[in-house]
C-alpha cells in the first residue's frame, strides 16, 4: 500500500456509491487534492484521515470557495 | 434463553405506565442517572469512549467473564450472513461483529468455487463508528487477525443518527452495545430503517433489564459494587463504568424498546433474553 498523497485513493468507487451526504442524503464526490469527500449539494468537505472517511456532521467543514474550507462547521448552519 | 414475539398491533397493549415520548425524552437528556442537556450528551459519551477505547476489550472480558464473545457470536448467529453482502455495523469501533460476520462468511468458502471467490470479493462490511479512536483501535486489530487488507472490511466515522449511507443499500444492520449510548434511539431507529434493503434485518444486542428476584439483587450488586471498582483497577478509571452501569438502567425496557423499534417501520419484531435479561438480542425485519 501506497502512503502519503495517495492515502486517498484508498477509498474505492463502489464506497463513493454507497456513501452518501450525512445531512443531505445527496452523493459525495471524492477530491483527491485535498483529500476529502464533498458535499456539492450543501458545499461541505469532510476529511479522510488515515484512510477513514469522517462523516460525522461536525466533521465538516464549509467551502467557502473552490476546495478552500472555512471555519465554520457545517452543523451550525444547517438545519434538521 | 426465552424468545418472545411481539406482534406490531400488540404494541399499545405492551406499552407500561409511561408514553413512549417521555421515556425518548428522559433518554436524551439523561447521562447515566445524571441530567444533561441534549447537546451535551454526544459530547460526555464520546469522552467516555475516548477513554476507554484502549482498554475497552479487555475490560469487556472482564466484567463479562468473557461471556460477551458468546453473545456476540449468537447475535452473528441471527444473522445469517451471506458472501457478497452490504453489512453495516454502527458503534462497532473495535471491529468484534465485523469480524465475525466477515470470518462467518469466509469460513463457509466452498474450495475452487470462482462464483463465490467473485461474491466474497463483494463482501463489504461497514464499521460505523463516532469515535476515532474506538476506530483506530478496531483497525489495528482487524490488522493483527489478519483481515486487514481484504478490503472486506469499511471503516467509516460517522454518527448513528445521522447515517452516511444510502437508502436500501444494506443487507443487514447490526449494533451491539452501542444504542444506548445515543441521544435519540428513535433516530438511530429511522436511520436503520431508512438505509436496509427491502428484507434486510435489523438486529440489537444490547445490556436490558433482570427482572427475576434474588438474580437482579445479585445483579444491581455486582454492577453497582464491582464494576466500577474494576475499572478503576484495571482501566485507571471509575467514572467511565459508572456511567456505564447507570445507562444500562435508564435504557427503556425490552418490551417498551421493542416497541419502538415496531413503531420505526420493522415488522416481525421480537426479542431474546440471554442470561435472565442481563443482555436481549432484539431484532426485526423491514418488509
Amino acid at each position: 500500500m501506497v502512503r502519503g498523497s495517495r492515502v486517498g485513493v484508498e477509498i474505492s468507487k463502489s464506497l463513493t456509491q454507497i456513501l452518501v451526504c450525512p445531512l443531505s442524503k445527496q452523493p459525495l464526490r471524492l477530491c483527491e487534492k485535498s483529500n476529502s469527500l464533498i458535499s456539492d449539494t450543501i458545499g461541505v468537505s469532510f476529511p479522510i484521515v488515515e484512510g477513514i472517511p469522517c462523516l460525522v456532521p461536525r466533521d465538516g467543514e464549509i467551502i467557502e470557495t473552490e476546495d478552500t474550507p472555512s471555519d465554520r462547521k457545517a452543523d451550525e448552519t444547517t438545519q434538521e | 434463553m426465552s424468545v418472545r414475539m411481539i406482534a406490531r398491533r400488540l404494541g399499545s397493549k405492551l406499552l407500561p405506565r409511561f408514553a413512549p415520548a417521555a421515556t425518548l425524552h428522559s433518554h436524551a437528556t439523561s447521562f447515566g442517572f445524571k441530567e444533561v442537556n441534549e447537546e451535551e450528551k454526544s459530547q460526555l459519551v464520546g469522552n467516555v469512549f475516548t477513554k476507554v477505547a484502549s482498554n475497552y476489550d479487555i475490560m469487556n472480558d472482564l466484567m463479562s467473564g468473557g461471556l460477551h464473545r458468546l453473545w456476540k457470536d449468537r447475535l452473528v448467529s441471527k444473522l445469517t450472513p451471506f458472501p457478497g453482502m452490504k453489512h453495516l455495523d454502527v458503534a462497532g469501533g473495535t471491529g468484534d461483529v465485523a469480524f465475525r460476520i466477515l470470518e462467518t462468511i469466509n469460513s463457509g468458502r466452498a474450495m475452487d468455487d470462482t462464483l463465490e471467490d467473485n461474491l466474497q470479493e463483494e463482501t463489504q462490511i461497514y464499521v460505523c463508528d463516532i469515535n476515532p479512536n474506538m476506530l483506530n483501535v478496531g483497525k489495528k486489530r482487524a490488522q493483527e487477525r489478519g483481515l486487514g487488507n481484504l478490503g472486506s472490511l469499511v471503516w467509516v466515522e460517522g454518527d448513528a443518527e445521522k447515517l452516511t449511507f444510502n437508502d436500501d443499500s444494506m443487507d443487514g444492520y447490526t449494533i451491539a452495545f452501542g444504542i444506548r449510548n445515543v441521544t435519540h434511539i428513535e433516530k438511530v431507529l429511522a436511520e436503520a430503517y431508512r438505509v436496509l434493503k427491502r428484507g434486510g434485518r435489523f438486529l440489537c444486542l444490547e445490556l436490558s433489564h433482570v427482572d427475576t428476584p434474588i438474580f437482579k439483587q445479585l445483579y444491581d450488586y455486582y454492577s453497582f459494587s464491582v464494576i466500577p471498582v474494576v475499572g478503576e483497577l484495571v482501566a485507571g478509571d471509575r467514572d467511565s463504568y459508572q456511567y456505564l452501569v447507570e445507562s444500562v438502567r435508564r435504557f427503556p425496557r425490552q418490551e417498551v424498546f421493542a416497541s419502538m423499534i415496531a413503531d420505526a417501520g420493522f415488522q416481525q419484531v421480537e426479542y431474546e433474553n440471554l442470561v435472565g435479561g442481563v443482555v436481549a438480542i432484539h431484532s426485526g425485519l423491514k418488509i
